[in-house]
This record gives C-alpha cells, structure tokens and sequence, in this order.
C-alpha cells in the first residue's frame, strides 16, 4: 500500500490490492423524524421502499437487475426476517435483483456499504445497493419468554387437552408486552449513561458539548439552504426537511435544557449530557448507489468517491475501564496504518453525533499522549484535527439518527462533499467516516474523491 | 463413597429433601432444642446418591441469572442442588442451633472439574468449624458432589451465623420477630437495618464504592423467580407480606442469586477448575436497585465484582455482596 500523505498528495491516489475500485455514484434518504412524529403509523418497509424508489428515480434504475442490495434495520420486527427484499420488490427495480439483510447495531448502513463496496472490489457484481432503515415508532414488542415457550408448547400439542394443559399454565404476569430494552444487556445501563460516566472521565463540559450541538444544526440548516441535499433528500410524508433540525437554536437554548444522562450517578459529579446534545429517537431510512468504473460509465454515471478501505473494532466494555461508544478510536488508527496515513492527512471528517459528547471524547482520546500509548499502543498521540473539517454539513444531532439510516446518510454525504471539493481545488480529497455502535463496537471507512 | 471422618455416622436420604417439608419442621416448636453447654454439632452427614443434574432446570437457572444455557451446569445449580440437604441436616434436634434466624455469611465453591447438564451426582453434607460469635455462633456447612466413581467434583463451604439461641449470653439478639427460616437471607438476615456482624460490616462506615460497570435492576418478582429455579422458596424472598411475617419490611433478594448472577457476569471459563468466593454485607431488598463493579485480573483470568446499593440523601452507600471467581491450575 502506498501512502500518498507527502508532496504528492494532489497527485497520487491510495492504492489497495483489490482488483477494482467500488464507486460511490450517489446516494437518497428521506427526511429523518423524530420518532412518533411524521412517520408514526408507518412500516420499516415503507420508509426503506421509499428510500430505495427515490434512488431508482434518481438515477434511472428502473427495471434494473443489480448485482445485490444490502441493507438492514436495528429495532427489526422478526417477520421483517428478508426486510431488504421486500423493500426492493417494492420498487421498479428488476425483481431478480438479491438482497441480504445485515446487522452491526448503529453502524448497520455503513457495514451494508462495506459489503457491497467488497462485492464490488472482488469482481463479484458490478452495482449494487447498500441501505438501512429504522423506526423508534414501529420497535418491535415482544412476548414475554415464559408466554412464547407456553404458547410453542401448546401448538406442539397433538390433542385439544394437551393443549389445554399447555394454557392453563399462562399467569397473568405472562402477559406484560416487552418493547425493546433501551439499556446494554450486560451492564443494565442505557447509551446514554454509559456516554455520561465516558464523558465525565474525559472531563468533557457541558459547553463543549452545546457549541458542537450548535454546530452541527446551523451547518445542516446551512447545507440545506445552499440546495446541498437536493439531490441526496427525497420529502416523504410532508417531511421536507430532517425533523430534528432547529435552523434557530442557540447556545442560551441548549443551554436552557437540563441534563438527562449521568444525573443521580454518583461517578458523574456534573451532568452535562442533554435531549440538546444527545440524538432523539428516529424514524428514517438511507440508501447509496455503488458500482464498478465500467457499470458506472455504461450507465452514463459520475462517480463522486471511492471505497479505500474499513476496519471495525470493538472494545470490553462491561468492566467500565474502555467507554461503550469508544471503538471507533480504536478503529480508525487501524484503518490509516493500514493507509499509511496520519489523521491530519485527510481533508474531511465524519464522526458520528450519537452523543455530542461521543465525538468529543473521541477526538480526546486521540490527542492523549497517554491513552494513545497505553490504550493504542501507539509512540504518542494521534493529534488535534482541524475542527473546520469536521461534519462540515452537520450530523446526526441535527438530522436524527434513525439507527440503521446513519451510516448511508453519512457516506452519501461526504462522497458528494469530496467530490465538490476535489472539484473545487483540483486536488485529492479523503473523508473519514467513524461511526460507534451499541455492544461496544465501530466502523471506519476511508473514502477518496474520484477525478473524472 | 465419601471421605471419610472419625467417628462419624453417614445417613443415606432417599431423595433431596423438599424444601418446604423442611422450612415445615423449622417452624414446628417441638423443633426447639435444649442449649448444651458447651454445643457440639452431630458427627453426622446426609448424603443423596445419583441426584441427576436436571437440563430443563440448569437451562432455566442459566436464563435466569442472564447467561447461555451450555452443556456446562452453572455452580449456583450444585449449590441449590446441595442447600436443602444441607437444611435437612442442620433441622436435626441434635443440631445445637435453629435454622430461625440463620444468616448467610460467607460462601465458597471449589470445583475441580465441571458437571455436566444430566450427569448423576452424589451430594454428602456435615457440619464443622462451631465457633463462638458475639452475636451466637457461626458454622461451616461443608456439601461435596462426588462424580459416579466417588471422586470429589466439588465442594461448597456456606457459613452461616447462628444467632438467638445463646441469647441467655447474648442478650443484644435482634429477637424472634427478625429470625428468618433458612439460611439463603444474606446477613440482612439479621433484621430490619441490623448488622450481619460479619468481619468486613466494622468498616461498612468506610465504604467508597468503585466506578459502577453496570446496574441490576430487580423487580419485586426477582426472589419467585429465583425460588422458581432454585427450590428455595424462603418466604422472606417470595413477597414483601410473606418476609413482614419474619421481620422485614420488604423481600429480599436470595444471597446466591446475587452471587450466581456475578458468577455469570465474570464471564469465566467455567470449564476449568475454579474457586468462587462470596461474602455478603447489606440485604438486597425487593425490588431494588444495585450497582456492580467488575473487575479483571489478566494474568490469572480472576474476576473480583463488588455490588451495592447506592447512596441515598439520608444514608451512605452500603455494600451488599462481594464475590471473587479465581481460576485454579488443573
């Protein structure tokens, strides 16, 4: 592998040993809501059918035969076992086309994408689809475990007592519903508070915390302005716009917001952790169109970046010494030694907004000579990035984060964005994508814009 | 064939006792016994030959306490399997002390080698190590499962504190009124607020809990569940009426659901040999809410996890259980 972070830099391209490049050719999303709002009463299937329609639309895939669509729902109904495929069958996509259905918690969309990009490298298929879904209005609600073994046993039965016999074993307490545990099954502790004891160790303020959340609304708001998303958004259900985004807060509003996370622990002295810089609950689905050099140029295609490489990582988390959300640190030095690359060598950076607290301890941990050498292993730390690189069009805090939806929506995002700005200056441009997951895990991806 | 010990006398059981035909005898007040002095313990063991290691139950107690049902039966199982012997034995009317108002202090098992789910056991229980304690006496309830070929697959140590039966002596006994029927309470045992007087509650002042790495939320159905698995239907543990008839304002939870569940969390080789050290402090109430600390020792494979209940306006953290699963050599 060749590094290209010296005085070359405008010229040469990272090379990875695969046969071929995977291209990023563009992407569609629907406006992201805010869970009970304008997609309440719709299905994961609806929302994802809506995602992908929008892509054949824009990019004329109808009747198409692609090589696969991946895609993939966190909160996922268990009869929603070939959601992708049902969702496409949907659309006016060639009905032969396979799907595949993955799952990697938060970073579900941006694993599809892997898996489609790989197909792709290895000369397996020529297109494909990487795409995911979520609704926090439609989770899933289960049956209690007791209720579900009663009621598998009393279908097993051969006769009218039997099954019977298999009833009368249903107590009242077996009839409780159970919407989906919103807390990590091995510690009992939700997201958000393991984020507010990660952030209390990093020492992370509430300011910090605010200023990013600021950030990210005005530079999403602004991105919509400027048309940005004209050709990545599709409006749906009289959403033109994420739902979550408020073009007018202000630091004196989030200030004005109370800490929900880490308040009553007694290891979190400050709370600072609020709905202002936390991600709501989501409903949304994204999709992104990928394809070989000669696939896209037989469809007349420009392609706006490609796939250089990913690296996923996960960390204990259940002894409390590493932070739920911290693999993606772990990752992404994996992903640029793998490159040859420092952190300072690319152009733009997308880190995922669970928690504004997320990406700040994040960049943290990556600017500790400490945590870098213990933790890492590495000489010293990673460094300081230039802030103005980071999620330049705002990120999940202001869009929302529909789970499985992120990953596409962040991928569809900084390919266009690299391609404007290899544009813009001539040059070579690469992104960063790192995105944290439930279960202590993470993704990195390194795009790089493609010169036509 | 079971290790043998002077002078002592082996009764063989048809089956492990039930447990409320013994909770049954406890309550009875001819069961009362004259106070020797000084008190001896019987030099007899129980033992029940073949006990098979039920699936469905070693499935459910793996469920329960949040792990994978494997092939590999949990402990805890060897444990309950072993505790209403280990009840049958101390009901005797020879026994110097009453199973009312004993308190669970301490526990250890050995396990030399894993039992496997469906395997026959024998499980011999005796008693030893009567000690005088300023609040009555403690004893060391020894069970041993032994293989089919006699060999010793592991061993459990319960201590268990004694209290009221020297109140003539020790007159600061917390009464009748707080004594619990069986042995599985934890020392909270000791009544509404009172101390275990286990060696570590000196320094219970003292007490800095360590950064939690999760939290335990316990329903108000958490004892039914784990008697349900266990066979220990202790009515102290079942429903805050049934543990107001002995004292406690609310249920409390079993000692060694909190054990077993901290076993599993640990996360360890079950597979090889292992010791897996208890020692409770504060009663688990019902429902409630308890923070756990784990932490890992690489070099051994050893897990150390302390639980408590979190500090309130009016009172401090207090520590509930501490447990210790070491990895033995083979």
């Amino acid at each position: 592998m060749l590094s290209g972070h010296d005085s070359d830099h405008d010229e040469v391209h990272t090379v990875n040993e695969f046969p071929r490049d995977a291209l990023i050719l563009g992407g569609n999303r629907i406006p992201f809501a805010r869970a009970g709002g304008a997609y309440a009463g719709i299905s994961e299937q609806d929302l994802l059918t809506a995602a992908l329609e929008g892509l054949v639309a824009r990019f004329g895939l109808q009747d198409e035969q692609l090589g696969e669509i991946a895609g993939g729902a966190v909160l996922k109904l268990a009869g929603d076992l070939n959601l992708t495929r049902e969702s496409a069958l949907g659309t006016p996509l060639d009905p032969r086309t396979p799907t595949i259905d993955l799952s990697r918690a938060c970073a579900t969309s941006l694993e599809t994408m892997v898996h489609v990009s790989n197909r792709i490298q290895l000369g397996q298929i020529d297109s494909g689809i990487a795409c995911g879904v979520d609704s926090a209005s439609d989770a899933p609600i289960e049956v209690t475990p007791a209720l579900r073994r009663i009621l598998h046993r009393a279908s097993a039965a051969k006769t009218a007592a039997q099954r019977l016999r298999a009833l009368a074993a249903i107590r009242p307490s077996h009839l409780a519903p159970l919407p989906p545990r919103n807390s990590e099954p091995r510690t009992g502790l939700s997201m958000g508070e393991h984020q507010a004891l990660t952030t209390a160790q990093w020492g992370i303020g509430r300011a910090e915390q605010d200023e990013l959340a600021l950030a990210s609304h005005h530079r999403l708001a602004a991105a919509y302005e400027a048309g940005f998303f004209d050709d990545l958004v599709t409006g749906y259900r009289g959403l033109a716009r994420d739902a979550t985004l408020r073009p007018d807060t202000t630091l004196e509003k989030l200030g004005a917001l109370k800490p929900v996370f880490g308040a009553g622990t007694p290891q979190v002295a400050e709370p600072t952790m609020t709905a202002g810089n936390s991600t709501p609950l989501s409903d949304g689905a994204s999709s992104v169109l990928l394809g070989s050099e000669e696939w896209a140029a037989g469809k007349g295609l420009v392609p706006l970046a490609r796939v250089v490489d990913a690296r996923s990582t996960a960390v204990d988390f259940t002894r409390g010494d590493e932070g739920l959300l911290m693999a993606p640190v772990h990752a992404v030095p994996e992903l640029l030694d793998a490159q040859g690359l420092t952190l300072q060598d690319l152009d733009l950076y997308e880190i995922h907004e669970a928690f504004a607290a997320t990406v700040l301890t994040t960049l943290a941990a990556w600017e500790s000579e400490e945590f870098c050498r213990e933790r890492l292993g590495r000489g010293g730390a990673m460094g300081a990035i230039d802030r103005t690189k980071l999620n330049v069009t705002g990120s999940s805090l202001a869009a929302g984060h529909p789970f499985a939806a992120t990953g596409g929506r962040i991928v569809a995002t900084l390919a266009k964005l690299l391609h404007q700005r290899a544009a813009e200056t001539g040059r070579v441009q690469r992104g960063l994508i790192s995105v944290c997951a439930a279960s202590g895990q993470g993704t990195a991806v390194l795009l790089e814009s493609v010169s036509s | 064939m079971s290790a043998v010990h002077r002078g002592e006398r082996v009764k063989d059981l048809a089956d492990v006792p039930s447990f409320p035909a013994v909770y049954a005898a406890a309550l009875d007040p001819r069961s009362r016994r004259r106070a020797a002095e000084p008190p001896v313990l019987p030099a007899i063991a129980y033992r029940v030959r073949a006990v098979r290691i039920d699936a469905e139950r070693a499935r459910d107690f793996d469920h329960l306490l949040g792990g994978a049902a494997t092939d590999i039966v949990h402990p805890g199982v060897l444990h309950v399997l072993a505790f209403p012997v280990s009840l049958a034995l101390m009901a005797r009317r020879d026994v110097p002390f009453s199973l009312l108002g004993l308190v669970h202090l301490r526990n250890q098992v050995l396990q030399h080698r894993p039992v496997r789910v469906g395997e026959r056991v024998d499980v011999e229980c005796r008693m030893r190590e009567l000690r005088p304690h300023r609040r009555g006496h403690t004893v060391e309830v020894v069970s041993t499962i032994h293989a089919a070929d006699g060999e010793i697959v592991a061993t459990d140590v319960s201590t268990y504190l004694a209290t009221g039966e020297q109140s003539s002596r020790n007159p600061s006994g917390d009464g009748a009124g707080s004594a619990a029927v069986g042995a599985a309470a934890g020392p909270g045992a000791t009544g509404p607020g009172g101390s275990a007087g286990s060696p570590r509650s000196a320094g219970r002042e003292a007490f800095v809990p360590p950064r939690p790495s999760g939290r335990w939320r316990l329903a108000a159905d958490t004892g039914r569940r784990y008697a349900a698995v266990s066979g220990d239907a202790n009515p102290i543990h079942l429903t805050a009426l049934s543990a107001r008839a002995f004292g406690f304002p609310r249920a409390i939870a079993h000692g060694m659901y909190t054990a077993s569940r901290a076993l599993t969390e640990s996360r360890v080789d079950l597979s090889r040999p292992l010791r897996w050290d208890v020692t409770f402090d504060a009663p688990v109430t019902l429902p409630g809410t308890v923070l756990v600390s784990y932490q890992d020792d690489p070099s051994t494979g050893s897990v150390r996890c302390v639980g408590w209940r979190a500090a309130t306006e009016e009172k401090g953290p207090r520590r509930c259980f501490e447990v210790e699963v070491t990895m033995l050599a083979r």
